[in-house]
C-alpha cells in the first residue's frame, strides 16, 4: 500500500461491497479492502472524536488508535453485526479509556489536558450557537443526539452501543431534540471558542 | 383547546422522520401529518433542528493519520509485528497470552539464574571450610565415588621447642632449606616426610647417626583422625551384621550405637565407632561398601604439641614429686613441716594422675580413629490396608476441619485485635483525603 490507503481504496468500485464484506476481505489479507473502509469512515470517525474531545491532536490520536485496534483485531472479526456498530463500539471503548485517564490525571494532579491546537479555526456564529446548545444538554441525551445526528446510527444501533432499551433511546432523543430546539431559539450569550472547547470536553 | 388525543405520539413522528418506522406505520404517520397541522409543525421543528445541527462541522482528517494507519497496514501485510508506532502499548492492554509468556519467561529466567548461582555458593562455602585453624580438614560430599581421593591430613613435621634432646639438637642443627624457618613457637612446618634433609650440622649434611638422632628426637606427628559417613543401604539387617563383622575384622569397637525403627519410615542406625588408626582407611572402605555414600567428611587434628606439652609437664611433676619425697626422707623437722610436705606430695600426685589420664586419652584418640557412622535404610513404602474405617476417617476429618475453621476464626479475631486499632487510626487518617479524591474523580468522570 505504501501509505496510499485512500488512493488504493478509490480504485475499487466503492458501492460494490458492503462494509462487512470489506472487513472480511481485510481479515483475509486484503489491504485494499481496508483502504476502502478507511476511506468510508475516516472522516466520520474523526468527527466522532472531534465533537467529543476538545484537543484536536488528541482526537487525531484517538482516531488513529481506533483504526489500529481494527487492524489488530481483524483476524478475530466475525460479521455478526454491522461493521459500523463494531467500529463505533471500539471507538467508544477508546473514548471511555481516554476519559478515565483524563479524569484520574485531573484528580491526582489537578491538571486538565490543555488543547495543543486551537479547537476550531474560525467557527461561524451558527456553529458556535449549536455547540453551546449541545454542551448544555444532559450527558446521555447529548450522546444519543450526537450519535443520531452526526454518526447517523439507527435507534437500535444506539441502544446496542449504549446498552439502553430502545424506547429509552427514542424518548431521550426526542427530549434532546426538543431541548436543543428551545436552546437554539433562545440562544444564551455566546462563549469564546476556547471556553466552549473546554466545555465540549464534557461531551 | 383541542383535547382530542393524537393518533400518533410525537416520538413516532420523530421516528418517522428518522426513517425508523416500518412501512405500514410510516404510511399512517404520513397520512396523519397531511391532516394534522400541529403534528406537521412538530415535524418541521424537528427537521429544522437537524438542519441547524449540520452547521457544526469538523475539519478534514489530517494526512498524518492516514499515513500512520497505512504504515501499520503495510506492516501487517508484510508479516511484521503491528504495534503502535508513536506510543508503546501499555502492559495492562497486552493480551493475556502475551502477559503469560512474559511472566513465564521471567520466572524461567529466575529459576535458571538460581540454578546457576546456588551450586557456586555451595562450592565457595566448602572452599571456606576446607582449612581450619590447627588442622587440615578435607570434606567430600556426594555419592562417594571420589571420596577416597583426599589430601593427607598433615604434610609436615613439628619440632617441639622444649625437651633436652631437642634443645641439644637445636644447638647442633641449623636449617638449610629456605622454607625451613621456625615459627614464633620454634616449630618447623611444611618440611614433608624427609625433614632431616632440610637440616645440616656446621654446614655439612647429617650423617646416618645424626639422622637417627634427628629421627628419634623428632616425634612422629600425632593425628587424631575422625571420619563421618552417611550411607544409604538397601538391606538394613544385613548391613547391621556386616557392621559388626567389619568392627571385628579391624579390631575396632563401637563406643556408642543406636538404632531407630519407626513405623512406615526408613530405619536408621547411628554409631560412633573406634578403629585402630592404621586400620582406618581399610575400615572406611569396608563401610562404604555397605551401600551408597550420601555424605562423607574426614578431619585430622594434630595433637602433637598438646602431647609434648603434657609429657613435659608430667615429667616436671614427677621430678617435683621425687624432690618432695627426698626432702621427706632426708630432712627432719617438726610435724607441721612434715605434714606440709606430705600435702604437697599428695597434690602433685593428683596432678600427675590427672595428666596421665589426659595423656592416655590423647594417645587413645590418636591410636584409635573415630568414625561417626549413620546408616539409613532405602525405604520402600508399604501398601498397608487403611487403619481406620470410612466413618472414623470422616469423623476425624470433620473434627480436623472444625478445629482448622476455629483456628482460622480465632486467628482473624486475634489479628483484628492486634492490628485493628492501628488500622482504624490509619483509616481515619486516610478516609478524608481518599473520600475527597474519590469524589473529585467521580465528578471528573461525570464531567467527561
Amino acid at each position: 500500500m505504501n501509505g496510499t490507503l485512500g488512493n488504493s481504496g478509490r480504485e475499487r468500485s466503492a458501492a460494490a461491497e458492503t462494509d462487512e464484506q470489506l472487513m472480511v476481505e481485510f481479515s483475509r489479507g486484503s489491504a485494499d479492502a481496508f483502504g476502502e473502509l478507511f476511506l468510508r469512515y475516516k472522516q466520520a470517525l474523526f468527527g466522532f472524536f472531534r465533537r467529543r474531545v476538545a484537543d484536536q491532536a488528541q482526537a487525531e490520536e484517538l482516531t488513529q488508535d481506533t483504526f489500529f485496534a481494527i487492524v489488530r483485531a481483524s483476524s478475530r472479526y466475525a460479521p455478526c453485526a454491522l461493521f459500523r456498530t463494531y467500529l463505533y463500539a471500539i471507538a467508544f471503548k477508546i473514548l471511555r479509556a481516554y476519559r478515565r485517564k483524563a479524569a484520574l490525571r485531573a484528580t491526582l494532579f489537578g491538571t486538565e489536558a490543555a488543547p495543543r491546537q486551537p479547537a476550531f479555526e474560525t467557527p461561524s456564529d451558527a456553529e458556535l450557537s449549536v455547540r453551546q446548545a449541545v454542551a448544555k444538554l444532559e450527558r446521555l441525551d447529548r450522546e444519543i443526539l450526537l450519535l443520531r445526528e452526526f454518526e447517523r446510527l439507527s435507534y437500535a444501533e444506539i441502544a446496542d452501543l449504549l446498552r439502553l432499551p430502545l424506547n429509552t433511546v427514542r424518548s431521550r432523543l426526542f427530549r434532546a431534540r426538543m431541548a436543543l430546539r428551545d436552546l437554539l431559539v433562545t440562544p444564551a450569550p455566546k462563549s469564546s471558542p476556547t471556553k466552549l472547547a473546554e466545555r465540549e470536553e464534557c461531551v | 383547546m383541542n383535547t382530542v388525543p393524537h393518533p400518533v405520539v410525537p416520538e413516532r413522528i420523530m421516528a418517522f422522520l428518522d426513517g425508523e418506522l416500518p412501512a405500514a406505520e410510516a404510511r399512517v404517520v404520513a397520512t396523519h401529518l397531511d391532516t394534522c397541522a400541529e403534528c406537521a409543525r412538530l415535524a418541521e421543528r424537528l427537521r429544522s433542528t437537524s438542519q441547524l445541527l449540520s452547521a457544526w462541522r469538523v475539519p478534514d482528517v489530517p494526512a498524518k493519520v492516514e499515513q500512520s494507519v497505512a504504515d501499520l497496514v503495510d506492516k501487517t501485510g508484510s508479516g511484521l509485528r503491528t504495534g503502535r508506532p508513536t506510543l508503546p502499548v501499555r502492559f495492562s492492554r497486552w493480551p493475556w497470552g502475551r502477559r503469560a509468556i512474559l511472566w513465564g519467561g521471567t520466572m524461567a529466567a529466575l529459576l535458571v539464574a538460581l540454578a546457576l548461582y546456588l551450586p557456586r555458593l555451595r562450592v565457595s562455602r566448602h572452599a571456606e571450610m576446607f582449612y581450619t585453624d590447627g588442622s587440615l580438614q578435607s570434606q567430600v560430599q556426594g555419592n562417594g565415588g571420589s571420596a577416597g581421593k583426599l589430601s593427607p591430613p598433615v604434610n609436615g613435621r613439628a619440632l617441639p621447642e622444649s625437651g633436652r634432646a631437642i634443645t641439644k639438637l637445636n644447638e647442633l642443627v641449623t636449617p638449610t632449606s629456605p622454607g625451613a624457618a621456625p615459627d614464633s613457637n620454634g616449630l618447623y612446618h611444611g618440611l614433608g616426610d624427609h625433614a632431616e634433609d632440610s637440616f645440616s650440622v656446621n654446614g655439612q649434611p647429617l650423617t646416618d647417626q645424626q639422622s637417627k638422632i634427628f629421627a628419634s628426637a623428632i616425634p612422629a606427628p600425632m593425628i587424631a583422625r575422625t571420619v563421618s559417613l552417611l550411607i544409604v543401604v538397601k538391606d538394613f539387617a544385613a548391613s547391621r551384621s556386616s557392621l559388626d563383622a567389619i568392627l571385628a575384622r579391624h579390631h575396632g569397637y563401637s563406643a556408642q550405637l543406636g538404632v531407630s525403627t519407626p513405623e512406615n519410615a526408613p530405619r536408621s542406625l547411628q554409631a560412633s565407632l573406634r578403629v585402630p588408626a592404621p586400620e582406618l582407611s581399610s575400615a572406611v572402605g569396608d563401610l562404604k561398601a555397605l551401600g551408597r555414600v550420601e555424605n562423607e567428611s574426614q578431619a585430622g587434628e594434630d595433637v602433637t604439641r598438646q602431647h609434648v606439652d603434657l609429657a613435659i609437664r608430667l615429667k616436671n611433676a614427677r621430678e617435683t614429686e621425687q624432690r618432695f619425697r627426698s626432702i621427706l626422707q632426708q630432712h627432719t623437722g617438726n610435724v607441721v613441716e612434715v605434714l606440709q610436705v606430705e600435702e604437697n606430695i599428695a597434690r602433685v600426685r593428683g596432678d600427675i594422675e590427672r595428666m596421665e589420664a589426659e595423656q592416655t586419652t590423647l594417645e587413645h584418640c590418636v591410636d584409635f580413629a573415630s568414625i561417626d557412622l549413620q546408616l539409613m535404610e532405602e525405604y520402600k513404602a508399604q501398601l498397608n490396608p487403611p487403619g481406620a474405617s470410612v466413618s472414623t476417617r470422616l469423623h476425624n476429618a470433620f473434627v480436623a476441619g472444625y478445629q482448622n475453621a476455629a483456628e482460622t476464626v480465632l486467628g482473624i479475631v486475634l489479628s483484628l485485635e492486634e492490628y485493628g486499632p492501628s488500622l482504624l487510626i490509619w483509616l481515619l487518617i486516610l478516609a478524608l483525603p481518599a473520600g475527597l479524591l474519590a469524589r473529585r474523580y467521580r465528578t471528573k468522570v461525570a464531567a467527561l
